[in-house]
């Protein structure tokens, strides 16, 4: 840890980065973002299972985005990151959001992280989106801290629960998304805690003409949630962030894993893996199958 | 706003399924229509007059025409109402015929749909803008691709009317395969002879820029304004020090180990060489693949023989940029290569013909080289297996053409004529020689051409036979020919000396990439595609490429040569005037809303797309945004749909118009 702050204060000292963008602890079983600008700042960072968000999100709000720039000059912004907080930052620059230059990456090596705050972290509680994770070392990284680790070993859910849907008639699986759906109360957090949800109007938010219906309405409920599935196939990295940040825990991480998968079979891709690669969306190639096209 | 609606009958076309009348009275109806009338042809001048006397007469700001399709009559009702005074844009045709009557037969159903179709053409012509025409300069330049007769026809053309033409070749001369024919019908007279002069023409034009031994590697932009990269392969011989002279051929020790492929195949070439000895330009090329120098780094005899100090085994490929503003495609054909295919080819071949396995069953392009004074037999009949004179051969026509099952489905063309002119050659030269032809039917349109073949038979003697070959077998240095004649009605055996197969001709095998590359259609067997097959056969559908010769489908060389003339005339058309009008239907990215993704950027197929800084009054740059040129924005609209938060517009097509137009559906 002390390795971490003492790293992070180097970096604003010698006048690098504008901010360190980490974690702090707010209670024992609890840790809350933070925007370091000085020592200060830099001596509340941490690392540990209960770093639960992806602040990758905060790499494309314009408002934070402002802060690199300091006395004229615009300086770089450190961040630390999960190995799979890095997937979003590389989907980010693979999407033109960020320049790689542009940002410090401080990762970690990492075995999983918890549920949710206040739960003891052990083999039972680790969060869902740990479970299938394979990356537990960061693809890229300006530094690593923290020792390797085993991750608990834990049934996949998620995947149990997609395959019993899968097996549903499609009269049945569309009874229980309305069912999921018409908890939705259209708070837009899924978006907010997206990292990928960059774009400065969002097209719910376009009115003349309306795209997206909005209505408190089984229509405007799976408007909403399957508009936003469909804007996330082969760009979802899979940080979990909305399913947590929903209010009324409806299960998104279903409908987000289930295109990683189709994107992972149809076309051997998953988003942030490889600065290199070209986007799913808006790359072709003649082999591509042609299964999916509507 | 008031709009005048205006209902077309198109004689029967539309009348008879579509109640025009009524569709006319029911859209008087519709709010904001101000006049709404039918006639039996709105494209007449009394119809164009209607329309011009309404809008004054009526104080109109805007109108629909239900009619054809715009492809058609577009243009015509734009400007009856531009003169009336009216924005050109502000005209929505509905396509009442190719949309509606044409499609049904229900008079009912059809005249309900009628009406919706204008009631959505009357919502979204509320919402149009006037847009003003945009005007895009013209680079008075023109690349031909491919150095056969057809590109060398079109350069010719072009350049003699005064406007510079880059010639590309990938082959090391210019010539295509004409420059392989021996003789050409109907007239019999000397290929090389007729073809050489029009070659050095080429070579010697001021206007004409000639890169041989070079390929199109990338196509942007769009008519009137092509950036084209061109890779020049390395010839590793400096053309500027090469003189010509041959001296590093003659002293080359590598003798046998490439087949020269202007000889089909049917003789040797050095390492260095040039394809034929009237090559244009006659300078060599190393083949890198069979050079000592390039094996061991030993040899190096061309180097010391070389007055000029012309070869340069590190000469690399070199890429070179060149604007212009049309693009002919001269590309040519291929022979159908007729051996036993591999299975998992969806051509079956014809491994019974033997070819490739005996060597005296030839291709139609072997047997010119045979019968040319220039080729590897210096023009006596000699057959490749023994060097003997072949008193018996046998022609076989439509090898793979007109065959669905084993080869394509359409006719070569070529065929039947230049199988009577083999014959007839081979009969010339050996005067006690036997020829038989097997023949499907024999084509022989054209001026002079049915004369051409009758000589051969009534003449010279030619034996044509009705009928198809089975199969090919040797003995004793014979070849059994079995077939049917099926005029008789019965099956026959010839034992011939040699057998020549009248092979499809196909289109390049890199066809489908190279067009891919410049952005043109093609058909399923890999030839480009016309604009239209009968009012536009010389133009591609992309603006400013135009077809030329075999490329488009097969052609003899008048064909050829006629079209591509054509194409010349189609290029210089665009260059007669200093700008080009393009419709402002081009895309706009707000600026605002724009979150820099620049998936439009990725998915444009014209590059229009570029990136934009946004930058504060003190430089530091804010973001990055997309911004469409709208000189290379052809209006596909592809952006707009790929855009996810729908900060693209399609002018003239915008959210807008598009989702009143639905919703009044």
């Amino acid at each position: 840890m002390d390795d971490l702050r003492k790293y992070a204060a180097e970096l604003l000292e010698k006048g690098e980065v504008a901010a360190v963008i980490g974690y702090q602890q707010v209670s024992e079983k609890r840790t809350k973002p933070i925007i370091a600008k000085t020592a200060e700042d830099c001596a509340k960072l941490v690392f540990n299972e209960y770093c639960l968000n992806n602040l990758a999100v905060y790499l494309t709000k314009a408002r934070v985005k402002e802060l690199r720039r300091v006395n004229g000059a615009v300086l770089k912004l450190a961040i630390t990151a999960k190995p799979c907080d890095v997937h979003g930052i590389v989907a980010l620059i693979q999407e033109s959001q960020l320049k790689r230059e542009d940002v410090t990456i401080i990762s970690f090596n990492c075995a999983g992280v918890v549920k949710d705050f206040g739960m003891d972290f052990n083999g039972e509680t680790l969060a869902t989106k740990c479970v299938p994770c394979d990356t537990h070392k960061p693809l890229y990284s300006d530094m690593v801290f923290g020792e390797e680790k085993e991750t608990p070993k834990v049934s996949d859910e998620v995947l149990a629960k997609i395959e019993s849907i899968e097996k549903m008639s499609a009269a049945e699986r569309f009874e229980y998304f309305k069912a999921e759906f018409d908890k939705c109360i259209k708070c837009y957090a899924c978006r907010a805690a997206c990292p990928l949800c960059y774009c400065q109007r969002c097209i719910t938010d376009k009115t003349i003409p309306r795209w997206v219906e909005s209505s408190a309405h089984s229509r405007g409920n799976f408007s909403w949630n399957v508009v936003r599935a469909f804007h996330l196939s082969g760009r979802c990295i899979g940080c979990g962030e909305c399913e947590r940040a929903c209010p009324m825990d409806i299960p998104l991480s279903l409908l987000n894993r289930k295109m990683v998968i189709e994107a992972k079979e149809a076309y051997s891709y998953i988003s942030g893996r490889s600065l290199e690669t070209p986007t799913l969306v808006g790359s072709f190639d003649v082999k591509d199958s042609d299964e999916l096209f509507m | 706003m008031k709009i005048g609606v205006f209902i077309c009958h198109c004689g029967e076309n539309i009348g008879r399924t579509v109640d025009c009348p009524r569709v006319a009275k029911a859209c008087e109806w519709l709010p904001g229509v101000e006049v709404s009338i039918d006639y039996k042809y709105m494209c007449s001048d009394p119809g164009q007059n209607m329309i011009k006397k309404e809008i004054i007469d009526k104080k109109l700001d805007a109108i629909v025409v239900g009619s054809c399709s715009p492809h058609m009559h577009e243009k015509t009702f734009r400007k009856a109402a531009v003169a009336a005074g009216i924005n050109p844009f502000l005209v929505e045709i509905t396509n009442l015929r190719e949309h509606c009557s044409w499609v049904h037969d229900d008079i009912e159903a059809a005249t309900e749909k009628a009406i919706e179709m204008v009631r959505m053409s009357v919502e979204k012509v509320k919402r149009d803008q006037p847009l003003t025409t945009i005007e895009v300069p013209v680079t008075k330049r023109t690349l031909v691709i491919g150095g056969g007769i057809a590109g060398i026809q079109a350069a010719l053309d072009v350049a003699n009317a005064g406007y510079e033409v880059v010639l590309v070749e990938k082959e090391p001369s210019i010539g295509g395969h004409m420059s392989q024919l021996s003789e050409t019908f109907p007239t019999l007279d000397c290929s090389q002879c007729i073809l050489t002069p029009r070659m050095v023409e080429v070579y010697q034009h001021p206007k004409i820029k000639l890169m041989t031994f070079s390929e199109v590697e990338k196509v942007d932009g769009f008519i009137g304004n092509f950036t084209v990269t061109i890779r020049n392969k390395a010839r590793h011989i400096d053309e500027d020090k090469c003189t010509g002279c041959g001296l590093c051929i003659t002293k080359c020790p590598i003798r046998k180990k490439a087949y020269n492929s202007f000889e089909e195949n049917l003789a040797h070439r050095p390492a260095v060489y040039v394809p034929f000895p009237q090559a244009v330009p006659n300078i060599p090329v190393i083949d890198e693949t069979v050079c000592t120098h390039y094996k061991n780094g030993k040899c190096g005899i061309c180097v010391t023989v070389c007055g000029r100090e012309a070869i340069n085994f590190d000469q690399q490929d070199k890429l070179v940029t060149e604007e212009v503003g049309a693009i002919i495609m001269a590309t040519g054909y291929k022979l159908y290569n007729i051996d036993k295919k591999p299975d998992d080819s969806i051509y079956k071949g014809y491994g019974e013909y033997g070819y490739g396995k005996y060597k005296d069953v030839v291709d139609g392009l072997q047997f010119e080289r045979i019968a040319s004074a220039s080729g590897p037999t210096e023009g006596e009949f000699k057959r490749p297996s023994d060097g003997k004179e072949p008193k018996k051969i046998v022609f076989i026509q439509c090898v793979g053409s007109r065959d669905e099952s084993k080869g394509f489905s359409y006719c070569s063309k070529i065929c039947c004529m230049y199988t009577a002119k083999h014959a007839m050659l081979y009969k010339h030269k050996v005067h006690d020689g036997e020829a038989y032809v097997f023949y499907m039917d024999i084509r022989s349109g054209g001026k002079m051409y049915d004369e051409f073949v009758r000589r051969a038979i009534e003449e010279d003697g030619v034996k044509y036979i009705r009928g198809r070959v089975s199969k090919i077998t040797e003995e004793d240095g014979k070849y059994i020919v079995k077939g049917e004649d099926t005029l008789a009605g019965m099956p026959i055996t010839i034992e011939a000396d040699m057998v020549v197969l009248a092979t499809a001709m196909i289109a390049q095998p890199d066809a489908s990439t190279l067009a891919q590359t410049v952005g043109i259609p093609y058909d399923k067997h890999g030839f480009f595609n016309e604009a239209h097959p009968k009012l536009r056969p010389i133009e591609s559908t992309t603006g400013g490429v135009f077809l030329a010769g075999a490329c488009q489908s097969p052609k003899d060389i008048p064909e050829s040569v006629a079209m591509a003339s054509a194409a010349a005339a189609k290029a210089m058309v665009l260059f007669g005037s200093d700008k080009l009008e393009r419709e402002p239907v081009v895309a706009k990215v707000s600026a605002d809303l724009c979150a820099g993704c620049f998936l439009c950027k990725k998915v444009c197929p014209y590059g229009a797309v570029e990136v934009r800084e946004v930058k504060t009054r003190d430089g530091v740059v804010i973001k990055e945004i997309a911004y469409v040129n709208e000189g290379l924005c052809q209006g596909c609209g592809t952006c707009t749909a790929s855009c996810p938060s729908k900060s693209v517009e399609l002018a003239g097509f915008n959210n807008e118009e598009i989702f009143a137009q639905i919703a009044a559906l």
